[in-house]
């Protein structure tokens, strides 16, 4: 970098000191040996965070049905996927949780999409890659394992660094709006600065959080210490186990006492949490008991963790996990994923979320051409 | 002397190992690669001839039904629903009570592979 050709730039910019020379330099040694991964992550993030309505869009066949009339109970859905699949198997349900949005039965081979209001079969998931697990398998471990892990988890401290260094070299002249022309090393200058400090908070929040998840083992354990040994009691009274007392048995389940209905499953499971809403019911083939999944529609953060096991026999409710639940380390951790996703608030924070990570690649490419621009007139 | 009859035992207990059943409740983790932890294993076989049946998943209370189950020489080879996803594993005996090898995990829009060890326990 030439400090006289940024005077000359018109810049007057203090790079006089040998601290902000050595800022300088981790700012872009950080850039030009992290900044591939980071770009991964922006682009993969930004896929990621509105990876439903994408994958909706993507499969519209299979995933919207027109509202009508009744909607079918899952015995009925099951039946019909049942006699088109050659009896196979019943893995779970999961009901439709919006009346536009279609039903899906798990299946072993796959999962198959029902429109609730009639019972077609709209269509089957068979299992493996799609582009949205390639997205997160390169934003998660760069889609070779453990390295890939370890350079993933690395490259968030990178940015957080790159973000700290970037606050540091700004803040003497700070800089705010563009000038010159977009072939001006100027006007790179000042969008790099600019879209940099504009966005600092939100990549700061995305780096924090998603380097926490990435070091999650480290960091549940120096949460579980912080917040305390009663933690541990609580944790276990996740899983606490209890006998509680089903409703009478409907008239069909009479004829046939030795298994409840999938149906009767869920109702017993929604007296146990009024408001909450089954996003999945599990056979008791699979797992030894009914096992019903439900949302707290008011609880972004960890609104899904309910889940309630039924004995298929009794109806009793064998155990319980609930959301309210969690112990503090355990809730932090959920609000930081829910942070990080872009979850925390719903629509507006995704929307924020996904800006957040579009900025990434213009970051890197402000930079790149700044760096390019520098070496070039050094040689020069 | 002494040294082939040494090498013919140890062939006829390897052999004989590799020939015992798999039948049991078998116990370990799998640790998916790029993962940051081992997941618990209970894994309860019931061999019949080159069929394997029987139940896995993470805890006693907790099992789901041994698909497609085979046996060809010393390797295991079965799958499991566990819901969204589907575990294939491929194992290779490597004594009596001791198995290990790969994993395989497919949803419908993701696919894992993770690394599995397990030890008899009955």
């Amino acid at each position: 970098m030439s400090v006289p050709h940024e005077r000359k730039m018109g810049l007057r910019l203090r790079y006089d000191s040998h601290m902000h020379r050595l800022i300088l330099s981790v700012h872009l040694s950080v850039a030009l040996l992290g900044g591939v991964f980071i770009l991964l992550l922006g682009l993969t993030g930004s896929v990621l965070v509105f990876e439903p309505e994408l994958d909706r869009l993507f499969h519209p066949h299979l995933s919207y049905v027109k509202p009508r009339g009744n909607v079918l109970t899952l015995a009925e859905i099951g039946e019909g996927v049942s006699k088109q699949f050659s009896g196979e198997p019943i893995v779970a349900y999961l009901p439709s949780e919006t009346a536009d949005l279609s039903s899906q039965v798990i299946l072993p081979r796959g999962i198959v999409c029902v429109n609730q209001y009639t019972g077609e079969i709209l269509g089957m998931r068979t299992r493996g890659q799609s582009i949205f697990g390639w997205a997160r398998d390169f934003h998660v471990r760069l889609a070779s394992g453990d390295v890939g892990r370890i350079v993933m988890r690395w490259s968030g401290v990178a940015m957080l660094v790159s973000l700290a260094s970037g606050l540091y070299l700004w803040w003497p002249g700070r800089r705010l709006g563009i000038g010159g022309g977009w072939r001006s090393v100027r006007f790179w200058f000042d969008v790099h600065n600019s879209v940099g400090i504009l966005s600092l908070a939100p990549l700061l929040i995305l780096a924090v959080t998603g380097t926490v998840i990435g070091f999650e083992d480290q960091a549940s354990s120096f949460l579980g210490k912080l917040t305390g040994a009663g933690e541990a009691s609580a944790r276990q009274s996740v899983a606490r186990r209890q006998t509680v007392p089903a409703a009478p048995a409907t008239t069909s389940e009479l004829i046939s006492p030795q298994v409840i209905t999938p149906d009767r499953a869920v109702a017993i499971a929604r007296a146990q949490m009024p408001g909450a809403i089954p996003y999945r019911v599990q056979m008791p083939r699979y797992g030894g008991a009914y096992r019903v999944n439900l949302d707290l529609p008011g609880d972004r953060v960890a609104g899904g963790r309910n889940l309630i096991a039924i004995d298929q026999s009794s109806g009793t409710v064998i155990f319980s996990t609930r959301s309210s639940d969690l112990s503090s380390s355990e809730r932090i951790l959920a609000t930081n994923e829910a942070i990080h996703t872009g979850e925390v608030f719903g629509m507006a924070s995704r929307i924020l979320a996904w800006l957040t990570c579009v900025i990434v690649p213009v970051q890197m490419m402000s930079g790149l051409v700044l760096w390019l621009r520098r070496k070039r007139h050094a040689r020069s | 002397m002494n040294k082939l009859k040494r090498t013919l035992v140890i062939i006829v207990l390897f052999a004989a190992a590799m020939a015992s059943e798999v039948s049991g409740t078998w116990s370990g983790t799998f640790k998916v690669r790029g993962g940051d932890h081992s997941t618990p294993q209970i894994i309860i076989l019931k061999q019949d001839g080159k069929k394997l049946t029987g139940s896995a998943g993470p805890e006693l209370g907790e099992q789901y039904p041994v698909e497609n189950g085979q046996i060809d020489g010393d390797r295991v080879r079965f799958e499991v629903t566990s819901g969204e996803w589907r575990f294939s594993y491929d194992l290779k005996r490597l004594g009596p009570d001791e198995m290990k090898g790969n994993l395989e995990l497919k949803s419908v829009d993701d696919k894992r592979t993770a690394v599995v060890s397990l030890s008899r326990t009955k």
